[in-house]
């Protein structure tokens, strides 16, 4: 929202000792986001009030004419003027040979042979309007000669506040709410409004709410005699600056209202005028609004009705046939509230915010509706000294909204600030703000004005902010907080996850991606997965949830392989299955597809250390009969620790890792990371080395149409008492060479022993259907 | 005689400096101090010489023997320490390195920071409900915030957390009073991406609920928080801030440490970040959470993990964060 300081000035008793340039880094920090400020009107200088005396044709020129002024010297200025509304006894804008615009110093100088000193301006050429069709025309009182921002409110501050920081505070959004905060913060007094009290001594208009949860409050009133309907320049100038278009005096004076008071009002042509009923739209109906659009109305829409006939959605835009004309002089002005809610659910779902939709959804005070007629009414006299108040101020107000009444423990306001305020400046600070405060005892009993009720001030808290923002953040102290030395750790879910995180990330060189939770639908469709699952409502594109992680992440895979011929990549997320959130570990390897082999058991070494170095427990793998139909059922194996499947090792599917990458393979780990932080880590207890040395004994077994897994069970099934460990040391073609460490904790073992266990394990090899080399 | 026995020093250590291996220093040994070696005859020699000759060459002879001698074994000791490969030492691979996520680094500090005032990290479901998200934090049914622009309905009657604030009530519910935690997580918001707006993104959530907490409490744990991330007392700002579930609300703003405050797109050119926004817990919000509000009361804050990554690594468009381009995310390393 702009704001004009020129404007706020107005509303504050000696504003002159307000620093207007530099009061908005504490408005910041006291009320709402300032976004910017800039100096307007400051672009050009010397330029005077001056009157056309003579106007001739330019000789060599078709639309130019060579003007004589009165600049309110003894001698008349020659100046060429090529604008259509030069005429004698104009008076208008000039530029002064020696004065300058957008900075750039005007000199005489011949146009097309004949000499110009100065300039004639439009309003846009002095940037106080985008009103480019003529010269401006200026008040025939206004002294030749003098320079014009001693009539016109040129000079100005215009700041922009930020809206969203706005929207807790219906009564900011207007000029008038704006200059009580400022007199609040700099300590000054608003002044009120000049307005124009209305006797009621005609007849009330024909005004009906049909619903009173909709449209709370509703003010009309009929003026005549409205012969003037053009906007004075500074109005104009005004207008232009906080960013409206000047259009006519009726209509600029209900947006003048609604940027003062922050109250949208209407003007209709009261010849058009029957009588006027608030009620809702009938489904299905249709409404042309004053942009010529046709709009879908609704059961939930709040219209108003002119006899049985639509004349405007409420609250957000008349409709063509109530505008006023040319010829309008009789108006009938309303001014009113709705429902804040209703208002933005239409505005939304009808696709035109405007600026009254924009207000009223912020819950406007019902009770300024009567103050913003009376004071439009103030302001449409100074033009029209003689126009008629042809009725009643109609007010249909079923349930009037009353002040609030807030009980404020001293006690609480010292604990929340931990500052001792005095009464006196509590006291001052709430008043500033229009609150009324009685100090009692132990508490201030404060009474809340309507316009700060409608939404933002409620409970005693409210009332500490206030003071709170107002006595100023920055007088706080920063206060550690007193800790109480017990440990207490809730959980532990983040701890874990940065573990593995970083285990990944130094011991495996892995890289950790973050991806969105939903599935790229784009990609799914280009490598022909189907996927159902939890949908985003209103959402064509990437609107499933996913509920596997590592093929969410194929996306990543697929963009990281254009830059790289392998890949490591981890992510800890989420998947989503009906209700339920469950966090996963997701490891991708992408590689060439010759080294599969050594990628797959990769895989599982470091599904393996995972649990075994942080958790001291072993896992092993058992084939899934449980693949997803896009990996590889043959390679697809399950992580089992202690009879659980805690996780999975796969491969995508080649015809799909085709359509990524050509002679890639890409292996994914996934570890159920909810099971993994509830697993308990394994104490370990120290266990006695013997004395005794130890041997290794290497074997190479020939395995034959068996894969390692049955080798495993042989040798499971091979006991012995000497056997400290076994370990398969590597694969050749189908023979597995396993070193066995023997030992003893009474003795060293002898040729003997070594003997025997030979002879045995080879016998147990052979019984087993094996071959073993010798 | 002297120079021959002269000539014999120099032939073995000129044989010696050929020598490579063990074996051929031991052949040059034993050809030179060896049984059948010149020496070995000249000293056998000895026997049949005169007196006069005894005299004049035997102590020369047996002290150039023992001079062989110990040019073997220099040479034989040399070579035992010399490493038996040649390479080129100069060599010097790149090292490969893994590397976290700039929000996971930055998260990590953050919740170090904050354990060490006491805080504990909790976690809560990115798929919540409404009451949770939005209905226990004060927010009514016809709040903007609701709307579909903004947030992430989905089509079994839940919804993607907007913001990690549901986890307040979580966690009263949960744990009681007094409580101290923090929840670092993902958020997410129905919005358009461009260089600051991502529809996924990281907060942390924190909150006290204690005896006689003050709005100067939540400006010491602020101040504290941002010196120990930023390693330096950053500018901060508070400024009022409206958000249903605190009362009184603020924005806490720091300088933009992209551009020291002069200006940037990052800040939109107000030389302010907005970091912190947060407050004092609104009395429903603590009711919602089974904790009475006239005994307790506390405050609760919202940091933007994601922005501040940005900030701390100077990263000027968020949407890298969630490209999972390793050529961009692998410069952040592990710390």
């Amino acid at each position: 929202m702009l704001i004009s300081c020129n404007k706020l000035k107005t509303h504050i008793k000696n504003s002159d000792k307000i620093d207007f340039l530099k009061i908005w880094d504490t408005f910041t920090i006291r009320c709402a986001e300032v976004e910017s400020v800039k100096v307007v009107g400051n672009t050009f200088d010397g330029v005077i009030v001056a009157e056309i005396k003579e106007c001739v044709e330019h000789p060599d020129s078709d639309h130019m004419h060579v003007l004589q002024m009165d600049v309110g010297k003894k001698d008349l200025v020659q100046v060429v003027c090529g604008a259509p509304n030069v005429r004698v006894g104009l008076k208008t804008a000039l530029v002064q040979v020696g004065g300058h615009i957008d900075n750039i110093e005007i000199t005489a100088r011949p146009l097309r042979g004949v000499t110009s000193n100065g300039m004639c301006c439009s309003g846009k050429e002095l940037a106080i309007s985008d009103d480019h069709s003529g010269i401006l025309e200026l008040p025939q009182e206004w002294e030749n000669g003098r320079d014009i921002k001693s009539y016109l409110p040129i000079e100005d501050i215009i700041v922009e506040i930020d809206n969203k920081s706005l929207t807790n505070r219906p009564d900011l959004w207007g000029h008038y709410g704006i200059a009580r905060e400022i007199a609040a913060i700099t300590n000054h007094e608003l002044l009120p409004l000049d307005i124009e009290e209305v006797k009621n001594d005609k007849q009330d208009l024909d005004i009906k709410i049909k619903n009173s949860d909709l449209c709370y409050r509703y003010c009309g009133l009929k003026l005549e005699n409205i012969l003037n309907n053009k906007t004075p320049l500074d109005m104009q100038i005004f207008l232009y600056y906080v960013g409206m278009r000047s259009i006519s005096l009726l209509v600029d004076l209900t947006n003048y209202l609604m940027l003062e008071l922050g109250q949208p009002m209407h003007a209709f042509d009261a010849r058009v005028v029957k009588s006027i009923e608030v009620d809702t739209a009938k489904d299905g109906d249709t409404y042309t609004t004053l942009d010529d659009t046709e709009r879908h109305l609704t059961k939930d829409m709040l219209m108003i009705k002119n006899g049985p006939k639509y004349f405007g959605i409420a609250g957000v835009m008349g409709g063509l046939d109530s505008e006023i004309l040319e010829d309008t002089t009789s108006v009938f002005l309303e001014s009113a509230t709705f429902n804040a809610g209703s208002i933005r659910k239409t505005a939304v779902a009808l696709g035109l915010r405007t600026e009254a939709s924009a207000r009223y959804e912020k819950s406007l005070d019902p009770n300024m509706t009567d103050l913003a007629l009376k004071r439009l009414l103030y302001l449409l006299r100074r033009e029209n000294p003689d126009l008629v108040i042809a009725s009643n101020l109609t007010d249909v107000y079923p349930h009037p909204f009353l002040e609030g009444h807030i009980t404020l423990h001293k006690d609480t306001l010292k604990t929340y600030m931990n500052k001792d305020l005095s009464d006196e400046e509590v006291k001052r600070i709430l008043e500033k703000l229009a609150f009324k405060v009685e100090v009692k005892k132990d508490v201030y009993e404060v009474t809340v004005p309507t316009f700060r009720h409608t939404k933002d001030v409620f409970i005693e808290q409210d009332l500490i902010e206030e003071i709170a923002r107002l006595y100023g953040f920055e007088n706080l102290e920063a206060k550690p907080l007193k800790l109480e030395l017990t440990v207490k750790e809730h959980e532990n879910v983040f701890t874990q996850e940065y573990e593995v995180k970083r285990l990944l990330a130094t011991k495996y060189d892995m890289h950790e991606v973050h991806s969105y939770v939903w599935y790229d639908t784009n990609l799914l469709k280009e490598l022909g997965i189907e996927k159902d699952g939890i949908k985003l409502l209103g959402k064509q594109e990437n609107n499933i949830l996913r509920d596997d992680l590592s093929l969410s992440l194929m996306n990543i895979v697929n963009l990281n392989l254009k830059n790289y011929n392998a890949l490591k990549i981890f992510e800890i997320g989420s998947i989503f299955k009906n209700k339920e959130t469950n966090r996963i570990l997701s490891i991708i390897i992408a590689d060439e597809e010759k080294n599969i082999e050594t990628m797959y058991n990769e895989a599982k070494k470091i599904a393996k250390y995972i649990f075994k170095t942080l958790k001291n427990k072993d896992v092993h793998f058992q084939e899934n009969h449980n693949t997803l139909s896009y990996y590889d059922e043959a390679l697809s194996k399950e992580i089992i620790l202690e009879d659980d499947v805690v996780g999975k090792i796969d491969v995508l599917k080649k015809k799909y890792t085709n359509k990524i990458a050509k002679k890639k393979a890409i292996v994914t780990i996934e570890i159920d990371f909810d099971k993994y932080v509830a697993l308990a880590k394994k104490n370990i207890l120290a266990q006695e080395i013997s004395k005794y040395p130890t041997v290794n004994l290497d074997y190479t077994v020939i395995v034959n149409n068996q894969k390692y897994a049955y080798l495993t069970k042989v040798l499971d099934d091979f006991k012995s008492n000497l056997i400290i460990n076994r370990k398969l040391m590597g694969i050749y073609e189908n023979k597995y060479t396993l070193r066995y460490t023997l030992g003893s904790n009474n003795k060293t073992l002898e040729q003997n022993d070594l003997q025997k266990f030979k002879e045995r394990f080879i016998e147990h090899i052979k019984n087993n259907n094996l071959d073993i080399m010798e | 005689m002297e120079k021959e026995l002269e000539l014999l020093k120099e032939n073995l250590q000129m044989e010696l400096k050929n020598c490579t291996k063990e074996a051929d220093c031991l052949n040059v040994k034993s050809k030179y101090v060896g049984k059948k070696s010149r020496i070995m005859e000249l000293l056998a020699s000895l026997k049949d010489m005169s007196v006069e000759e005894k005299r004049q060459y035997g102590s020369l002879i047996n002290t150039t023997k023992k001079e062989l001698e110990n040019i073997v074994s220099e040479a034989l000791e040399n070579l035992e320490n010399k490493v038996e490969v040649n390479f080129d030492d100069t060599v010097d691979y790149e090292v490969e390195s893994g590397s976290l996520h700039p929000v996971t680094i930055i998260a990590k500090e953050v919740t170090d920071a904050l354990k060490k005032m006491g805080f504990t990290i909790v976690s809560g479901p990115e798929m919540d409900s409404e009451y949770y998200n939005f209905e226990a934090l004060n927010i009514p049914k016809d709040h903007p915030a609701r709307d579909m622009q903004d947030t992430y309905y989905l089509d079994n009657d839940k919804l993607l957390r907007t913001h990690t604030s549901g986890v307040q009530v979580r966690a009263m519910e949960k744990y009681g009073a007094p409580l101290r935690i923090c929840v670092p997580g993902r958020v997410f918001r129905n919005e358009d991406l461009d260089a600051s707006h991502e529809n996924t993104f990281f907060q942390l959530e924190g909150m006290v609920i204690d005896k006689n907490i003050s709005i100067e409490n939540l400006i010491g744990v602020m101040q504290e928080l941002l010196r120990e991330v930023f390693h330096k007392d950053v500018k901060v700002r508070l400024r009022p801030g409206f958000f249903p579930f605190t009362e009184p609300s603020y924005e806490l703003d720091c300088s933009c440490l992209i551009c020291d405050g002069k200006g940037c797109p990052t800040c939109k050119n107000s030389g302010w970040i907005e970091l912190v926004p947060g407050g004092m817990i609104h009395p429903n919000v603590l009711k919602a959470g089974g904790i009475d509000p006239n005994v307790y009361n506390g405050f609760a804050f919202g940091l933007g993990l994601t922005r501040l990554a940005m900030m701390k690594y100077k990263i000027n468009d968020i949407r890298v964060l969630n490209s999972g381009d390793v050529r961009y995310l692998e410069k952040f390393r592990i710390d």
